[in-house]
């Protein structure tokens, strides 16, 4: 049904251009008509218009022309009238108007079509050039003819400047000067100073302030003449004229100039300029390179982004012709000023490269973009101004709690406003394009530009299911760009601003809408599959990869799963450069890491959902596009790739493995020659986004690679005092920074090489197992000998499995020389895809090699812990080694500075930091990146437990203490950390639970002030640890902490409170 | 110079001294069996897919063939050490001997990390491996299988390699195979149906009706799954089950006291045993903190997951009801266990024995390559049953009648098999 509807649109718009055209035909044909006079011209004209108009039957017409006046039988003065004059040089010889003589339904100008007006306007500028070209023929004919003696063409043409068209006359002279002066003509650089405003009064306009004034009076003309005369002597007649010929080209385009390098020009101008320029290229009119370059930066700063990275890049790529069919996308009020944004830009001009490089490389044919529409960045304000919603944009200001509890209300409001009436008219318009198929909503924002691809990511893109009658199309369309604006005033982005003083910038967000890939399968949409690639990998998982060898993530479905890191869940991994080495290789690992769940758009709910794959398979195996390529099947433990028929959904057990699309399809080559050229024409590396339908690959999105904060390049400072240094590192660095380490776990390798027995190696295991679970999350981390997690001879690492190590922030493995031999390191990859997804990071460390620093001194001989945190792990107090940094240093933290750039990193005592070194740069921009970690999450956090000790009753509940401990006690509590208490208990069972339940009603309400205050949703905020006499008695668990060498538990006054 | 540091190999061979003092073995079988017959060690030359050389380093061992070819497994590890290897080649002779079939022990390696191979480079590793000991190996000689990191994709590209140079079809040549590739029926059932086939015959022995008998299972993977299957069969019945929770990172215990459904469970299971928590709760199960499988109160434990589960710490937390516990995983339990498990006077089907399933099965797709005649499941797992019980009742007999626990009775009844095959041959 609603298939059809939008055809039959479609055909009526065809037939609506159609007639238009052959009305411009018609006129054209009577203006070629030599024998027409002026009247017969007006009465030919008032026949043929009224054709050409929508409604014809009712459409009247009257053409004044010299004097003439003629018009259609029905044509009267009515409200509904259309006019445009016929200029000749400026002046008015007449005018074209044309009418509906009954109502009709509003349209964009009245009843009228806007395509009606540039109709009516073209007709009007083609007649009033058929008579000046009819004029300037005259005059040329006569000068031509007139004296006896023939003159050169060129005073013709220069005669005839003068009368029509002087300032023309003015530029071409100077033009010829400038050229002869610079073929070296002497006689020219006389001429070239009198042009110039040095030449009256050199002395004066030096000195002085004010702009020089020109005036074009006949001295210029004059002058020109000279200059021509000179010509006349160097260049041969058709030299001459052909200079001019092409200079009038050029000159055509001045109306482009004025309109793009005019700061007020709005978009709406800008579209009608381009719109001539169509029309008029390329026979009419011709832009040297430099005229060319400059309207192509000022289209790219109006249209597009400020941003100068960019500006650079795609002045090469895009050409004027490359914006025709982006402005017939963008929507934008009335007077609009905006621009796209750096989202929108990125994606137009990747796909215009690989536009350019589809002559070199055939694949790039086959890559297509979605159909995409946008909203400029002012739709937002104008959004907001038309709603009044000003107090809005205040709420910025806010307390960011208050922010928080009012954005749900926000996202009300805002869904709850009107657009204005062009916005509408856009969106249908969009709709209409695009057709009935899953829209994404993305925001496309100007601040992104501005401080980089960290700030992406914190606003919302919404998918939208778009199905259902155009009205509720429309709906479901403006609710979700209502939330999109709403998400500037989120909570987290307006921290984010905050912290990095970006509050004072206007928020300027452009809105991308555009067609979600994919194809319907059962009741949902989503494409076959879908990811990110990047042109650098920053986890390589082998040696023999390389970082320039890139790095896909990609997943079934929507590629939503591959953005973003899961928890529960794994994307599948390729280095386009090396696609056969695999992260996984046996086939428990590459089940285990293989994608379990797909995102998807359920059609029928509109909703966006996550699902099992294999439900998804179970039922719609079949139907779904080229699955075949993208899982293999699990028989008896061997993996089979499939073929397209050869899969039984009902009892098979798929796999997500790829392995198909990489080994029997273009597909990583694809990915990594996009990869390529881009990035050698960004000259940066970037980071692409993608999904394929089945059928086609399409490029979504696309930017240079900075992939976080936490993956920046950081600048190794040059002079590092050596008691200062633990270690240095030169070999498979990544990029990053981690700040603020308080405990070094060390394994020593010699010590642990000479363990006799396997009981004891595994000890050692399990002994770091539960210190992994003691030490305070992310602040430690665990060094040790060759392949943590080695399944094959312990000896050569320590035996752990991922959650015996999944607290800490780095494993590092050491490889240390023995004889002449130096082991391989593992790349951590018994459970690489694990420490991804949990940013773990990971680096090995070559102590023997030349150059390197490795402080075994610092390690060996601060003071160890092992036995003061488990009593009972003493005996292993040789081989594992912890140290408390801070108690060890005076306070001091550790910090690992890692720059893949130079392939190095070095290990350092710092200064605690709350803002990571401030001259850390990004080394690739030569900006410098301030991450600022606010310290408020410990102090109230510290705040709140005080008055938690203060209510506490120790008589009702029996408690003896109250402690506090971990990272607020430290003051190094981040927005997800949970608060370490710790309470010895004297009570009894009763007494016990009820102190448990009145501390979970603690914990559920600091919970909800930290999810106010930071957006973190955890079940609880406490971590309550009971102790009782006996642990005391033995030392036992964290009894450890009360009283301990390092990091002890500091015990608060209860009660206090109370007694008041 | 590293001075004592752990040597698996060294450890093995404490290990068979203990048993060679029991049997008071004389010193040419001591010399023998302390150490592998023949060892090859040899390069393997394999070009990379950026066209350069590389040299990998690659093992077999074969221990012990005096009762028929070797057998055992084949490993692809960065650090591989001879003394691994050696180790494990004996842990093998004593494996298919306690399981009584006519093989030896054998195990082999190739250092390499897979991780940093493409596929490519994997198979032409695997062939470069075959073309450097064929001369050694072979359906009558010795017979490797998949190990640490090789697959049955691996098997396949040797045996290609091996039946190319040697010009015919010898699927004996290698075990492990896909089914329909000269694989074996019934292989992913053999572990966990032995172990239950073993308890049967424990049950026998102990005057218990298995209808009677309840039971607790740690771990949901292929070996629980399967002997929870052949249990039921028997009449026993599960009330407990804990599994690995890879979200959550630690293991639940899951429990029905009026028994567990295996068909259901199964079908709310990954492929690696994990079973999804929350769909459990919406079928009634209760979620237990993972050790709580241990503390059921049931007549039989059966640890089907990791090794060191039952230790000294919390031996003392099984019920008194328990009777059996029977070690479907690989050393499940610590000697300190050991000694409360003699005290209590409860009955053990050691690993070595309980699991030898796996092994019987291996030496059935052998005998079906050989004949190139392939069985159905049934017979498959008839003759397994047969091939087990005998293999029960010959240490349990040995136990009874030299006084010796189940444990040290498989030991020392498998080395004295292996001795008994050598000194026969006149070998010593």
């Amino acid at each position: 049904m609603n298939n059809k509807k939008s055809l039959d649109l479609l055909i009526a718009e065809l037939k609506e251009r159609a007639k238009e055209l052959t009305c411009l035909y018609q006129v054209q044909e009577i203006l070629n008509n030599p024998d027409y006079s002026e009247k017969d011209i007006c009465n030919g004209l008032v026949e043929i218009l009224p054709q050409g108009w929508q409604y014809p039957d009712i459409c009247g017409a009257r053409v004044s022309l010299m004097g003439h006046v003629c018009h259609s039988k029905n044509f009267k003065e009515t409200p509904w009238i259309q006019n445009a004059d016929i200029l000749l040089q400026n002046d008015r010889i007449g005018r074209i108007s044309v009418c509906y003589t009954e109502e009709r339904p509003k349209a964009d100008e009245g009843p009228f079509l806007k395509e009606e007006r540039k109709l009516i306007d073209t007709i009007a500028e083609r007649i009033g050039q058929h008579f000046l070209h009819q004029k300037l023929k005259f005059i040329f004919e006569e000068q031509k003819y007139a004296g006896k003696e023939r003159k050169s063409e060129w005073v013709v043409i220069f005669d005839m400047l003068r009368q029509t068209n002087p300032q023309l006359l003015v530029r071409l002279s100077r033009k010829m000067v400038n050229y002869l002066y610079w073929t070296g003509i002497k006689e020219a650089q006389i001429l070239l100073e009198r042009f110039s405003p040095w030449y009256e009064n050199k002395d004066e306009i030096l000195e002085e302030n004010r702009p020089f004034k020109k005036r074009i009076d006949n001295d210029q003309v004059n002058l020109g003449y000279e200059i021509f005369e000179i010509a006349e002597k160097y260049l041969t007649p058709n030299q001459i004229l052909e200079s001019i010929k092409k200079w009038t080209k050029e000159d055509r385009s001045g109306f482009m100039v004025n309109v793009l390098e005019n700061m007020g020009s709005s978009l709406q101008d800008i579209d009608t300029v381009l719109e001539r320029y169509y029309h008029l290229a390329p026979q009419m009119i011709e832009l040297s390179e430099a005229r060319e370059h400059g309207l192509k930066v000022a289209l790219i700063r109006k249209l597009l982004t400020e941003q100068s990275d960019y500006i650079s890049v795609a002045k090469h790529h895009l050409d004027i012709k490359s914006f025709k069919h982006l402005m017939k996308h963008i929507i934008y009020p009335e007077g609009s000023h905006g621009k796209l944004g750096g989202k929108s830009a990125g994606l137009f001009l990747a796909k215009q490269i690989l536009k350019n490089f589809e002559e070199e490389n055939e694949i790039f044919k086959e890559i297509k973009t979605p159909k995409t529409w946008y909203i400029s960045s002012d739709g937002l304000l104008k959004f907001i101004t038309f709603n009044n919603l000003e107090e809005i944009v205040e709420q910025k200001y806010n307390d960011i709690v208050r922010v928080r509890q009012e954005y749900p209300f926000v996202i009300q409001v805002f869904k709850n406003s009107f657009f204005s009436q062009e916005i509408i008219k856009g969106l249908l318009n969009a709709l209409d394009d695009l057709g009935e198929v899953p829209l994404i909503v993305r925001s496309s924002s100007l601040l992104e530009d501005r401080v980089g691809a960290a700030f992406a990511g914190k606003y919302k893109s919404l998918f939208i299911a778009n199905q259902g009658t155009k009205e509720e199309r429309l709906m479901q369309l403006m609710d979700a760009i209502a939330e999109v604006y709403a998400s500037t005033f989120g909570p987290d982005p307006i921290e984010y601003r905050a912290e990095n003083d970006l509050l004072d910038y206007h928020e300027e967000m452009g809105i991308m809408i555009q067609e979600v890939v994919g194809t319907k399968v059962g009741k949902f949409f989503f494409p076959a599959f879908a990811g990110v690639a990047f042109s650098r990998n920053e986890f390589r998982w082998s040696p023999r990869i390389k970082r320039e060898d890139g790095l896909i993530r990609m997943v079934p479905g929507l590629g939503t799963r591959a953005v973003d890191r899961t928890s529960n869940d794994y994307p599948i991994l390729i280095s386009p450069g090396q696609p056969q080495l695999k992260v996984n290789v046996t086939i428990d690992e590459i089940i285990r890491y293989s994608p379990k769940y797909i995102d998807l758009i359920n059609l029928e709910t509109g909703e966006f959902e996550t699902v099992e794959i294999n439900d998804i398979l179970k039922e719609f195996g079949n139907d779904y596009p080229i699955i075949h390529q993208i899982v293999s099947i699990l028989r008896q433990g061997h993996l089979l790739q499939t073929r397209p028929m050869g899969i039984d959904f009902k009892n098979d057990y798929p796999v997500t493995t790829f392995e198909g699309l990489i080994s029997r399809t273009n597909f990583v080559t694809v990915v990594k020659d996009i990869l390529d050229v881009l990035q050698k024409q960004y000259h940066h590396p970037v980071d692409i986004e993608f999904a394929h339908d089945g059928k086609n690959f399409y490029l979504l999105q696309c930017r240079s690679q900075t992939a976080g904060v936490e993956y920046m390049p950081v600048a190794i400072p040059p002079e590092i005092p050596p008691e200062k240094t633990i270690f240095t590192a030169n070999r498979f660095v990544s990029n990053g920074q981690i700040s603020n380490i308080t405990y070094i776990v060390y394994v020593d390798p010699k010590k642990y090489s000479e363990i006799s027995d396997l009981g004891t190696l595994k000890e050692v295991g399990k002994t770091i197992g539960r210190l992994n679970k003691i030490l305070p999350k992310r602040q430690f981390i665990l060094m040790g000998p060759g392949r943590w997690g080695s399944r094959g001879d312990i000896k050569l690492g320590v035996s752990v499995t991922y959650s015996e190590i999944n607290n800490t922030t780095m494993l590092i493995e050491i490889a240390r020389k023995t004889k002449d031999y130096v082991p391989d390191v593992s790349f951590g990859t018994h459970f690489f895809q694990d420490l991804v997804e949990a940013n773990i990071r990971y680096l090995p460390l070559y102590p023997d090699d030349h150059g390197n620093i490795f402080n075994e001194e610092f390690l060996v001989s601060s003071e160890n812990l092992l036995s003061a945190f488990l009593p009972d792990a003493a005996h292993l107090t040789d081989v594992i080694r912890v140290i408390d940094v801070p108690a060890t240093t005076n306070g001091m933290v550790l910090q690992i500075l890692m720059n893949a750039e130079v392939n190095k990193a070095v290990a350092m005592l710092s200064e605690r930091t709350d803002i990571t070194e401030e001259d850390t740069t990004l080394l690739n921009q030569g900006q410098s990146v301030r991450i600022k970690q606010t310290d408020v999450h410990w102090q109230w956090r510290l705040r709140n437990i005080e008055i938690l000790a203060a209510q506490l009753d120790p008589i009702r509940f029996g408690v003896k203490a109250f402690y506090i401990f971990g990272s607020v006690k430290n003051a190094s509590a981040g927005p997800a950390s949970d608060i370490d208490i710790l309470i010895h208990f004297i009570g009894n069972e009763k007494q016990k639970s009820e102190l448990l339940s009145w501390l979970e009603g603690w914990s559920l309400a600091l919970s909800q002030i930290n999810f106010l205050r930071t957006g973190y949703k955890t079940d609880g905020l406490l971590d309550v640890h009971i102790i009782t006499d006996e642990d005391i008695k033995k030392r036992d668990s964290f009894a450890i902490k009360i009283g301990a060498v390092s990091d002890p538990a500091r015990p608060l006054p209860m009660g206090t409170a109370l007694k008041k | 110079m590293v001075k004592d540091s752990y040597n698996p190999f060294k450890t093995a061979q404490e290990q068979f001294d203990r048993a060679a003092d029991m049997l008071d073995l004389d010193q040419s079988t001591r010399d023998l069996l302390r150490n592998p017959i023949r060892e090859f060690h040899f390069s393997i030359p394999v070009r990379m897919d950026d066209g350069q050389m590389k040299i990998f380093r690659g093992y077999r061992v074969q221990h012990n063939d005096a009762r028929g070819p070797a057998k055992g497994g084949l490993r692809f590890h960065p650090q591989e050490t001879i003394d691994t290897v050696r180790a494990l080649a004996m842990w093998m002779t004593w494996k298919t001997s306690v399981a009584d079939i006519p093989l030896g022990g054998g195990k082999g390696g190739v250092i390499c990390d897979p991780h940093n191979l493409s596929q490519n480079e994997q198979e032409r590793l695997c062939r470069g491996w075959v073309r450097q000991v064929y001369k050694n190996i072979g359906p009558t000689v010795d017979v490797p299988a998949p190990d640490v990191m090789t697959s049955p994709q691996h098997m396949l590209w040797m045996l290609d390699e091996y039946e190319i140079l040697r010009g015919e079809k010898l699927p004996g040549f290698i075990t492990g195979k896909p089914v329909g590739m000269g694989g074996s029926l019934g292989r992913k059932e053999a572990t966990g149906y032995g172990v239950i086939i073993t308890l049967r015959e424990a049950l026998k022995e102990l005057n218990m009706n298995p209808s009677d008998t309840t039971a607790s299972v740690q771990g949901f993977g292929n070996v629980a799954q399967y002997a929870i299957e052949l249990y039921e069969q028997i009449g026993g019945k599960v009330t407990c089950v804990s599994s690995w929770d890879q979200e959550d990172q630690t293991s639940y215990s899951f429990k029905k006291q009026d028994g567990v459904n295996l068909k259901e469970l199964r079908s709310i299971t990954n492929p690696f045993g994990g079973i999804d928590k929350k769909k459990a709760q919406d079928l009634g199960y209760e979620i237990l903190p993972g050790e709580a499988w241990l503390e059921q109160e049931v007549d039989i434990l059966l640890p089907a997951a990791l090794e060191n589960q039952i230790t000294g710490a919390n031996a003392d937390k099984m019920s008194k009801r328990v009777k059996i516990i029977a070690e479907g995983a690989n050393g499940p339990t610590t000697p300190d266990a050991d000694k409360v498990i003699n005290e209590r006077n409860i009955f053990i089907l050691p690993d070595f024995l309980a699991n030898a399933g796996g092994v019987i099965c291996s030496y059935f797709e052998q005998v079906q390559s050989n004949m190139n005649y392939f069985w159905e499941r049934d017979d498959v797992l008839s003759r397994l049953d047969s091939k087990m019980t005998a293999a029960f009742i010959a240490v349990s007999d040995f136990a009874k009648s030299n006084k010796l626990n189940m444990r040290d009775a498989a030991y020392v009844i498998s080395v004295n098999r292996v001795a008994q095959a050598c000194k026969d041959r006149g070998w010593v």
